[in-house]
C-alpha cells in the first residue's frame, strides 16, 4: 500500500484541518473574551475607585474636597489625577496648579458639557422610575488612562460631577497559559493517529473505524482545550473579582468609612447606572452566588461562540470523512486554470467589497456611534431596533390650519424623492439621448464628428466638478442662471429655498451630465442594426415611424436594458450631485436616501442607525434588480 | 437624396441648441479660470443694470483675461501637490484595475467553472451595495487594522476593487466576441493558458482594455469621499479633496475652483475624447449580439 492512499485512509489530513480550524478559532475567541474581561476588570476598579471617592466627599462636605482629592492622588501612582465640576466652576483638583477654585476655561467645555448630561441622566432615571441613563460615564477617546466621570452629590443632591484618570495597570489576572496541557493533546492526538493506522492496517476489523476514530479524536481533542480553557477563564473572573474586593477593602481604609456608615461599602462596585452588582459584602468577602451568577451572565456569548466553532469544526471534518472533500479538490485541480484567473479578483472583492458590506450589515444591528465605538460587540448589540425606528416612522406629514406640513426627515419622504429623483433622472437621461442618438445616426449629416466630441464633454468632465460649477451657476445672488432669467424679465429664483425649485438644480445638473452616456450607448446600438432592414421595410411601404417602431425599438432592447437597469442603479445612488449642488436644501427636504445616511453617519456620528439606513437601500435596490431581471429577463445578455 | 435636405436643417438646428446648453458650463468655468479674480459672478453688475449689462454678465468671457488663478493655485495653495498625489493614485489603480479585471473577464467568458454563475451575480450585485454602508467598514479596514490611512496604497487597492465588476462585465463583453477558433488552433500549435492569454487575447482586445483602464482611471481620479475619509494630513489630499475645500467653506474662492478644475479636467478630458473611438465598441461590444 502506498504512503498516500494509507494517509488518505485514516483521514489525518481532514483531522489535522478541522482541529486546527476548531483550536486556532476557539483561541481567537478566547483571546477577544480575556481581552474583554481584563478591560472590564480594569473599568471595575475604576467604578470602584470614583464611588468611593464621590461618597467620600459627599460624606466630607464641599470645604473638604481638595484635601480629599490631594489625599487619594498621591497614596498610589496610577491615580494620575481627580477634579470636581460644579456649573462652570471647578471646585476642587487634585493637582494645585490648577488653583481650584476658579471658573472653568474654554478648553474645559466639555467637562462643562459632561456635568450636564449627567444631571440630565440623573433626573431622567429619578423621573421614571427606571434605570435608563449611564450615570458613570468613561471617556472612549482616552488612551493609557481609564477618565472615569460620576456624579458629586451634596447632601444628596446632584451639585456636580467627579473625573478621575487611572493609568492602566500592567499585570494581567488571567495568568499564564499552561504548556503541559499543550504536551498532552499532542499526544493524544498521536495516538489517534497510530490507533486510526492500526485498525486502517487490519482488514478484519469494520470499513468505518477509523472513522469513528478521527471523529472521536476530533471530538476529544477539542472539548478538552475548550474546558481547559474556560476553567482558566473562570479562575480569572473569580481572582479578578477578589482583587475588586480587596480594591473596595483599600478604599475603605482611606476613606475612613467606619466613621459614616460601614454599609456605604457595597453601594461601590456598581455598573454603569450606579447599581451595585452585590457581588462583594460590607466586610469586603465576595458572594460566591451572586458571581457565580454574573460570570454566567458574562461568558454566556462566549460559550455560545464555542459551540459555533465545534459545529463547524464537526462539519468540516464530516465533509472529509464523507468524501465531500475529495470531490471538492477534485473540482479545484480540475478546473485550476480557470480559478487562478478569477482568485486575484476575487480574493480583492471578498476582503474589500463583501467583507466590508457584511460588516457594515452587523453594524447595523448594534447601536453604534462615535462615542462607544470601543466597546465589545455584545454590549452593543441591539437586534432589529433601527430598522424599526426607520420603517416603523409614519410620522410623515403634519396637519394645521395652513394645510399639510411635511416632515421632511421621515424616512418615506426621502424614499419618494428617490423615486422620482430616479424616474425623472432616467427618463430625461433616456429621452435626451435617445433623440440625440437618432439625429447623429443620420446618414451623410455633416459635422457629426464635431457634435459627437462635444455632446460628449459632459461624460468626461470628472461629476463633482459639473456639480460644484452648477451650483455656482445657480447661485441665487450672481449665478449666471438668474441673470438670464432677469435677462428675460423674469424675477430671480432662490433655487435652493423651495423644494421643487431645488430638486429642478439636481435635476438639470444630473440631465447634463448623464444623456451623454444613454446617447453614446444608443447610437452604438444603432449604427450594429442593419442598413437592409431599413430598406426592406421601406420598399414594403413602411412609414417612418412603423420603422422606428418595429425595427429600431425591438433591436435596441437587448441594449438599452441593461443601460437603463445600471442608470437607475447609479441614478439612485447618485451620491455627488444632490450633496454638492443643493445639499438637500431646504431643511433635508431634497435629500436623497444615500445622503441622507452620509449625514446621519459623518454628522450625527450615529454609524449604526446609518448602517441601518444604508441596509434599507441595499435591500430597496435588490427587490428592483430582482424584479426588473424577472420582468425582462435581461440576464441572458449578461 | 434632395427629398432629405431640408430635414437635416432642422437637425443641425437642434444640435446646435443642444450644443449650446452642452458647452455653456464648460465656457462659464474657463471664463472664471481666467478672470483673475475670485467671484462667482463673470462680471460685477451695478446694483440697477441695463439690459446690455445683464447681457455681458452671462457671455462667458472673463472682464479681464489674466492667468493669475492659475499660477496662484500652483504656487500659493498646494494644489500641485494634491496633483501629484491624485496621478500616483490613479495610475496604480490603472494597473491594477486592468490586471484583475482581465484576468477574471477571462475567466468567466471562456472556462465553465463551478461557482462561475454565481461569481457574475455577485458581481452583480455588488453593484446595488451602497456606498454609505461600505464607508465606515472600509474605514475601520483600511486605517484601522491595516494601517494604511494616509498611504496611496490604501486609496489604490480599495479604487481598484471597486472598479472590478463594471470593467470584468465590459472585458467578458468583449472577451466574448473574440471567436474560440482562434484559441484552438493555438492550443493546436502547442501554446499555454499563459501564452494564449497575454500573447493573443490580451493584443485582440486592446479597444476594451483602454475602456477598462480609463474607466479606472477616472474611477481614482473623480473620487473624493473615500480620500476625504482616508487621506487627513493635508500634504496627502487628492485633487478632488482639495477642490472641494476651495469652495466648500464660508468665503468661496471660485477662481481657484475655476483654475483647478480646468486643471484636474484636462487629462481626462483629453483622454476619454481619444479613446472615444473605442468607447462605443467597448460600451456596445457584449450587448449587442
Amino acid at each position: 500500500m502506498s504512503l498516500k492512499r494509507w494517509f488518505s485512509g485514516i483521514y489525518i489530513l481532514g483531522l489535522t484541518v478541522a482541529v486546527t480550524v476548531t483550536l486556532a478559532l476557539s483561541a481567537w475567541l478566547f483571546h477577544g473574551a480575556e481581552r474583554d474581561q481584563w478591560l472590564q476588570y480594569e473599568r471595575r476598579l475604576a467604578q470602584v475607585e470614583a464611588n468611593a471617592l464621590a461618597d467620600a466627599l459627599s460624606a466630607a462636605g464641599p470645604d473638604e474636597i481638595g484635601r480629599i482629592l490631594k489625599a487619594w492622588q498621591s497614596s498610589r501612582p496610577e491615580r494620575q489625577s481627580a477634579v470636581v465640576i460644579a456649573g462652570m466652576e471647578m471646585i476642587g483638583s487634585a493637582k494645585s496648579e490648577d488653583q481650584a477654585p476658579r471658573r472653568l476655561i474654554r478648553a474645559e467645555k466639555p467637562l462643562y458639557d459632561l456635568a450636564n448630561q449627567l444631571r440630565a441622566a440623573r433626573e431622567t432615571n429619578l423621573s421614571e422610575g427606571v434605570v435608563r441613563k449611564k450615570l458613570i460615564v468613561f471617556d472612549e477617546q482616552a488612551k493609557d488612562a481609564f477618565v472615569v466621570t460620576v456624579p458629586y452629590l451634596d447632601k444628596g443632591e446632584f451639585a456636580g460631577v467627579l473625573q478621575i484618570r487611572m493609568r492602566h495597570v500592567e499585570t494581567d489576572v488571567s495568568g499564564t497559559v499552561s504548556y503541559a496541557g499543550a504536551a498532552l493533546w499532542i499526544s493524544i492526538f498521536l495516538a489517534a493517529i497510530v490507533l486510526a493506522a492500526l485498525l486502517h492496517a487490519r482488514p478484519e476489523m469494520p470499513r468505518d473505524a477509523p472513522k469513528i476514530v478521527a471523529l472521536a479524536a476530533f471530538l476529544g481533542l477539542t472539548l478538552f482545550y475548550q474546558s481547559q480553557r474556560l476553567e482558566t477563564f473562570a479562575a480569572a473572573d473569580l481572582e479578578s473579582t477578589r482583587r475588586v474586593a480587596s480594591a473596595v477593602a483599600d478604599a475603605a481604609k482611606q476613606h475612613d468609612v467606619k466613621a459614616v456608615s460601614p454599609a456605604i461599602v457595597s453601594r461601590w462596585d456598581t455598573d454603569q447606572y450606579q447599581r451595585p452588582l452585590g457581588v462583594i459584602r460590607t466586610d469586603g468577602a465576595v458572594v460566591g452566588d451572586a458571581r457565580d451568577k454574573l460570570f454566567a451572565e458574562r461568558a454566556k456569548l462566549l460559550e455560545r461562540s464555542l459551540w459555533a466553532v465545534e459545529a463547524l469544526g464537526l462539519v468540516l471534518l464530516l465533509a472529509y470523512l464523507l468524501g465531500y472533500m475529495r470531490r471538492l479538490a477534485d473540482t479545484v485541480r480540475h478546473h485550476a486554470a480557470a480559478y487562478a484567473y478569477v482568485a486575484p479578483a476575487m480574493v480583492g472583492m471578498l476582503v474589500l467589497v463583501f467583507f466590508p458590506f457584511l460588516y457594515g450589515i452587523t453594524l447595523a444591528f448594534t447601536d453604534t456611534t462615535l462615542f462607544n465605538e470601543s466597546l465589545p460587540f455584545s454590549e452593543r448589540w441591539v437586534g432589529l431596533v433601527n430598522f424599526f425606528a426607520i420603517l416603523g416612522d409614519f410620522n410623515l406629514f403634519t396637519r394645521n390650519a395652513d394645510g399639510v406640513i411635511w416632515n421632511y426627515q421621515n424616512f418615506y419622504w426621502t424614499l419618494m424623492v428617490t423615486i422620482v429623483w430616479t424616474l425623472t433622472n432616467v427618463t430625461v437621461g433616456v429621452t435626451l439621448g435617445f433623440i440625440l442618438a437618432l439625429i447623429l445616426n443620420t446618414d451623410n449629416l455633416k459635422g457629426k464628428a464635431i457634435y459627437r466630441v462635444i455632446l460628449i464633454l459632459p461624460w468626461a468632465i470628472p461629476n463633482y466638478i459639473t456639480a460644484l460649477v452648477w451650483r455656482g451657476m445657480f447661485h441665487p445672488q450672481f449665478g449666471v442662471i438668474n441673470q438670464i432669467l432677469q435677462l428675460f424679465g423674469m424675477q430671480p429664483v432662490g433655487w435652493f429655498d423651495g423644494v421643487v425649485s431645488s430638486f429642478f438644480t439636481g435635476l438639470a445638473t444630473n440631465g447634463w451630465l448623464s444623456f451623454p452616456f444613454m446617447m453614446v450607448v444608443i447610437l452604438g446600438a444603432l449604427q450594429s442594426i442593419p442598413k437592409d432592414m431599413y430598406e426592406a421595410a421601406e420598399v414594403e411601404g413602411a412609414t417612418r415611424w412603423q420603422r422606428l417602431r418595429h425595427i429600431t425599438l425591438p433591436l435596441l432592447r437587448p441594449t438599452l436594458v441593461p443601460a437603463i437597469v445600471l442608470s437607475v442603479v447609479w441614478t439612485f445612488n447618485m451620491f455627488n450631485i444632490i450633496f454638492l449642488v443643493s445639499g438637500g436644501e431646504p431643511a433635508g427636504a431634497n435629500e436623497i436616501l444615500i445622503t441622507k445616511a452620509y449625514k446621519i453617519a459623518f454628522e450625527n456620528y450615529q454609524y449604526a442607525y446609518a448602517a441601518a439606513y444604508s441596509t434599507v437601500i441595499f435591500v430597496i435596490l435588490l427587490v428592483y434588480g430582482v424584479f426588473q431581471t424577472r420582468v425582462t429577463k435581461a440576464t441572458e445578455s449578461y | 437624396m434632395v427629398r432629405r435636405e431640408p430635414s437635416h436643417l432642422w437637425m443641425h438646428l437642434a444640435l446646435i441648441a443642444f450644443v449650446l446648453v452642452t458647452i455653456y458650463p464648460v465656457l462659464w468655468v474657463l471664463a472664471l479660470a481666467f478672470s483673475g479674480q475670485q467671484s462667482v459672478g463673470i462680471i460685477d453688475l451695478p446694483a440697477d443694470p441695463s439690459f446690455f449689462e445683464r447681457l455681458r454678465a452671462i457671455l462667458p468671457f472673463p472682464e479681464h483675461f489674466s492667468v493669475k488663478n492659475f499660477t496662484e493655485v500652483w504656487t500659493e495653495q498646494s494644489f500641485g501637490r494634491w496633483m501629484l498625489n491624485s496621478a500616483v493614485v490613479s495610475l496604480l489603480t490603472t494597473g491594477l484595475g486592468v490586471f484583475l479585471a482581465c484576468t477574471a473577464a477571462y475567466a468567466f467568458s471562456r472556462f465553465r467553472f463551478p461557482g462561475r454563475n454565481q461569481g457574475m451575480l455577485l458581481f452583480l450585485v455588488s453593484q446595488m451595495f451602497p456606498g454609505t454602508l461600505m464607508l465606515i467598514p472600509l474605514f475601520i479596514i483600511i486605517v484601522k487594522w491595516l494601517g494604511l490611512g494616509n498611504t496611496y496604497f490604501g486609496l489604490v487597492i480599495v479604487y481598484a476593487t471597486t472598479a472590478i465588476p463594471f470593467c470584468v462585465w465590459m472585458m467578458k463583453g468583449y472577451f466574448d466576441t473574440i471567436p474560440i477558433d482562434i484559441e484552438e488552433s493555438a492550443v493546436i500549435d502547442g501554446a499555454s493558458r499563459q501564452t494564449i492569454f497575454f500573447r493573443i487575447i490580451l493584443p485582440l482586445a486592446k479597444p476594451a482594455i483602454a475602456i477598462t483602464a480609463l474607466f479606472s482611471f477616472m474611477t481614482a481620479w473623480n473620487e473624493f469621499i473615500l480620500a476625504s475619509v482616508f487621506m487627513e494630513a493635508e500634504a496627502n489630499y487628492t485633487a478632488p479633496v482639495g477642490l472641494r475645500f476651495f469652495v466648500g467653506g464660508f468665503s468661496a474662492q471660485w477662481g481657484y475652483f475655476a483654475a483647478g478644475s480646468v486643471l484636474v479636467s484636462l487629462p481626462v478630458v483629453l483622454l476619454f475624447l481619444y479613446l472615444q473611438k473605442y468607447l462605443i465598441s467597448g460600451l456596445t461590444a457584449g450587448s449587442v449580439k
